[in-house]
């Protein structure tokens, strides 16, 4: 479980039928257009996180070159064991994050089909009781049942993060003005053709704040693969809790703090660069 | 305009190339045999066998009270909606036997406020259906600047915009030039101008009746304004309930001759006022008047003014549209032709009715108004005494 | 399972009960706090943003990152608890709160004010109630996230549900251990579900027929 949530804005279950995040995003997005002011101030945002992060990682390099530590905190904090956690880290939320998009990106297009569309409020149910599960939870019954280790915990983090990907697919492509589905439809574009270019490249800005959301939530919820033998930056602040070590506790979440927020700031920065123009 | 007509050749079935009156006609005939729309879970049809035959290269209006199933007629044309059963033609094709995707390519289809993709400027929005064609890029780039110029859109100041940057009216201009782009012989448009401001909308009509004038397309048009049906409609159809078709006629004749009590009730109070929107611009006789180019001298065009005993100059932009029209005295005092221009300027089309001209001079609250042909060029001005015979004479007329 | 669930039925329903107790006095005390907050900067568009900035940065922050680092000057027990899951609770609401305050038509204020109320009365009478639902739809998030959030905090000695699961962690393998982990996990699941639903009835009851949708 992480802070990180797919529902920033409203607290409305995803309804197909009422879209308040649709609504409540675009209209976000168009006071964003209309005003200069505030459009600078989404650029000033841009560049303050990274900043941020920077300094963080600057005072986190200074703390740690300036504290005498023991032989067991040496040891754990060791350019070469960090890196690697990092690494780690970022591998499981990478790899999770690919699946996610392979499952979920399709799977939200073929629910918003008019074929399919009467299975959507069953699947967003069923995905809504999933994301109420405790993340907790769910990694120690895969683990009950997959074994511990690097697989289980792609699958959990997967199981975990492929919500906020589905719901904002499907709330971009149903938020697609049907009027201009029809107009593609009636100038002879086949349905694909609207599909490829009209309705996807109108839903990017609201899928990709999905992305923004798993990865966030992905970096998050995988410091828990401690807890499974998954290894990563957690396994920092679980030996930190177990062995009442403060230094490895603090690097550790100092560490996936900085993680969560820089991946969340190149999200906004590909967010801001795909926005289709014109919108 | 020889690419448009050689591709239209391509299309049209039509026999006949020539309409009675010696118009261009690159647009083909529908026919329309028992066709029906039933929609699951209604018990009345929305469409209820309706057959009708629209003659190639005319504008019909498709008007009735709201819910009479209008749209859905208009859309089993282009079979956007599959028809429950029935037949219908374009030309000698049956549509209901060819892919709907080619079909469509073929067909323009406008809707209200454009349809434009906002993520796509105005030249990708415009060069969308030649592009799926599989047309060369040049002959598209050529396509598109030259149907912006068709609706009165200058290409390089508009082509590379996108939708938001334009205004509602350009918007809709776009959208009709994107529906025109592969010069399909069908035209569809869905009340087209029903999200615009009434003056917006009148430049707008004029516009198409000018277009239509170029291409005789087959016009299909939906409209909830009985005015609009009598100005641009070659022929009227008036719905009821289940598109049951009640009267389909010339504008003068329903006018003259409601079928139905039913119809009269439609056409509402004032028929025979109606009656003046028959009547057009061009039936009046324009005065010609002294015109310059911008950045002409301004005392040579003084001296034709004065020689012509003209009391305005008309000033036309580089492509001859008019912009302004300052008087002899204003001109006096200038060294040039100046390019400012009036927002304000009075223009009505050849195809304006005499209510549309009226209207416009009062709204610029002008004695006269501009008058302009072809591809926004000037064909002379119109006073508003010219105007107020030709009302009274109308009248007269009408009542006796 | 379920002579699992009936032997320790009396465990079960306190741990709950402490569960959902600490969330709601946390969701309450944190909305309390982002409402205060809300109020203070929403007319400023610069404080605004800072606020916006701080809650989707915080949000940002894993949970079991903030408890460890909370863990180094509190120790174990319930304070790094009740301090993280405020925290968490209070961002959703903040930004709703921001967000729904700012959306209040100027008019409508304008026209309060001018028929003679005073700033306060405006506010609490005028703009909090248009804003409300937007408010609530926050408080409805940070329910639905802190009850997990809350199981986390099991792990640095926190009261609730989350016993269950890092018991059955513990013993995995052994007899039991996938009976106590899900029973916490679906015990979990159904309190947030039935806290949703009692607030989306509390939004019924308290949104202004006027703007109900
Ligand atoms: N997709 C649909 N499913 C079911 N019924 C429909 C559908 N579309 C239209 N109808 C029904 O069919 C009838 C005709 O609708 P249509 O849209 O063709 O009317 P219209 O004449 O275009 O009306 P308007 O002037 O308001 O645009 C209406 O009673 C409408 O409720
Ligand atoms: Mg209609």
């Amino acid at each position: 479980m992480t802070a990180a949530t797919g529902r920033p804005d409203t607290g409305e279950r995803p309804d197909p039928l009422r879209r308040p995040e649709a609504e409540q995003s675009a209209s976000r997005d168009r006071r964003d257009a209309a005003s200069p002011v505030r459009a600078r101030g989404g650029w000033r945002a841009l560049v303050l996180q990274p900043v941020l992060v920077a300094l963080g990682l600057l005072a986190y390099v200074v703390w740690r070159s300036t504290t005498t530590l023991s032989d067991t905190e040496a040891r754990q904090l060791g350019a070469a064991t960090l890196w690697d956690s990092v690494l780690r880290h970022l591998q499981l939320t990478v790899v999770a994050a690919v699946i996610v998009l392979l499952i979920a990106i399709p799977l939200g297009i073929a629910l918003t089909r008019p074929a399919l569309r009467r299975f959507t409020p069953l699947v967003i149910g069923l995905a809504n009781v999933g994301q109420a599960a405790p993340a907790i939870g769910l990694f120690v019954l895969l683990a009950d049942w997959l074994g511990f280790g690097f697989g289980t915990t792609i699958v959990a983090l997967v199981v975990y993060s492929a919500l906020p990907v589905l719901r904002n697919t499907m709330v971009g492509l149903q938020g697609v003005d049907a009027r201009l589905v029809e107009a593609g439809r009636g100038m002879g574009m086949s349905g694909a053709a609207v599909l490829f270019r009209v309705e996807l490249p109108l839903a990017v800005p609201v899928m990709l704040s999905g992305v923004r959301t798993a990865l966030v939530l992905l970096v998050g919820t995988a410091t828990l693969a401690t807890f499974i033998a998954g290894g990563g930056l957690g396994v920092l602040i679980n030996t930190g809790i177990t062995l009442s070590l403060n230094s490895l506790l603090v690097s550790g979440a100092v560490l996936v703090a900085l993680l969560a927020l820089a991946i969340d700031w190149l999200g906004r920065v590909v967010e801001h660069v795909a926005r289709p123009k014109g919108l | 305009m020889s690419d448009t007509l050689s591709s239209a050749d391509a299309h049209s079935t039509d026999p006949a190339p020539q309409s009675s009156e010696g118009r261009r006609v690159s647009g083909v005939s529908i026919r329309l045999d028992g066709v029906t729309k039933r929609y699951p879970g209604q018990d009345r049809p929305a469409v209820d066998a309706v057959s009708l035959e629209i003659p190639a290269g005319e504008t019909v209006m498709f008007v009735g009270p709201s819910g009479c199933g209008k749209t859905t007629l208009l859309k089993m044309l282009n079979r956007l909606i599959e028809p429950s059963s029935g037949t219908i033609h374009l030309g000698d094709e049956d549509v209901t036997k060819q892919d709907p995707d080619q079909l469509r390519r073929r067909i323009g289809y406008v809707i209200q406020a454009g349809g434009l993709f906002p993520h796509m400027t105005v030249g990708t929005n415009v060069g969308m259906v030649p592009r799926m064609l599989g047309w060369d890029k040049e002959r598209v780039t050529a396509r598109i600047d030259e149907l912006l110029d068709l609706v009165g859109l200058d290409p390089e100041v508009y082509r590379d915009r996108y939708p938001k940057e334009l205004s509602g009216g350009q918007q809709q201009r776009v959208g009709v030039a994107r529906a025109l782009a592969a010069d399909p012989p069908v035209l569809l448009m869905d009340e087209p101008f029903g999200a615009v401001d009434p003056i917006t909308r009148q430049r707008l009509q004029d516009e198409l009746l000018r277009i239509q004038e170029e291409l005789g397309k087959t016009i299909v048009f939906v409209t909830h304004d009985f005015d609009e049906a009598v100005k641009l409609g070659d022929r009227i159809v008036v719905f009821d309930v289940g598109a049951r078709v009640v009267q389909y006629d010339t504008p003068e004749a329903i006018l003259a001759e409601p079928a139905e009590e039913y119809v009269a009730d439609f056409i509402g109070a004032g028929a025979t006022l109606k009656q003046l929107t028959l009547t057009r611009v061009n039936s009046l006789e324009l005065k010609p008047v002294t015109s310059a180019s911008v950045g002409d001298d301004a005392a040579e065009a003084l001296a034709r003014a004065r020689a012509a005993g003209d009391e305005y100059i008309v000033v036309l932009d580089r492509r001859g549209r008019p912009i302004s029209w300052p008087t002899t005295a204003e001109v006096s005092r200038m060294q040039q032709i100046p390019a400012t221009v009036d927002e304000k300027l009075p223009v009505v089309g050849l195809g304006s009715t005499l209510n549309d001209a009226l209207d416009t001079m009062l709204a610029a609250s002008q004695g006269g108004a501009v008058v302009i042909g072809r591809r926004d060029s000037l064909a002379g001005v119109v006073s508003i005494e010219t105007i107020m015979d030709a009302i009274q004479r109308t009248r007269s007329e009408v009542a006796g | 399972m379920w002579d699992y669930v009936l032997d320790r039925r009396g465990q079960i329903a306190f741990q709950a009960f402490q569960h959902v107790s600490l969330v709601v006095q946390c969701v309450l005390l944190g909305s309390l706090i982002a409402l205060a907050l809300a109020v203070l900067v929403y007319r400023s568009p610069r404080l605004t943003g800072l606020a916006n900035g701080v809650s989707a940065i915080g949000l940002t922050i894993p949970a079991f990152a903030l408890l460890g680092i909370l863990l180094a000057p509190f120790g174990f027990g319930i304070t790094p608890a009740v301090i993280a899951v405020t925290f968490y609770a209070a961002l959703p609401v903040l930004r709703n709160a921001v967000v729904g305050l700012a959306g209040v038509d100027r008019s409508l204020i304008e026209s309060a004010r001018g028929m003679g109320m005073s700033r306060l009365s405006t506010l609490a009478r005028i703009e909090i109630p248009l804003a409300w639902p937007v408010i609530l739809a926050g408080v409805r998030v940070s329910t639905q996230m802190v009850m997990g959030i809350a199981a986390i905090a099991a792990y640095v000695l926190g009261p609730g549900l989350g016993g269950f699961i890092f018991t059955g962690l513990s013993r995995l393998g052994g007899a039991n251990a996938l009976n106590s982990a899900l029973t916490g996990t679906i015990a979990i699941v159904v309190l947030a579900l039935v806290l949703d639903l009692l607030l989306l009835l509390l939004g019924r009851l308290t949104t202004p027929r006027g703007i109900r949708v």
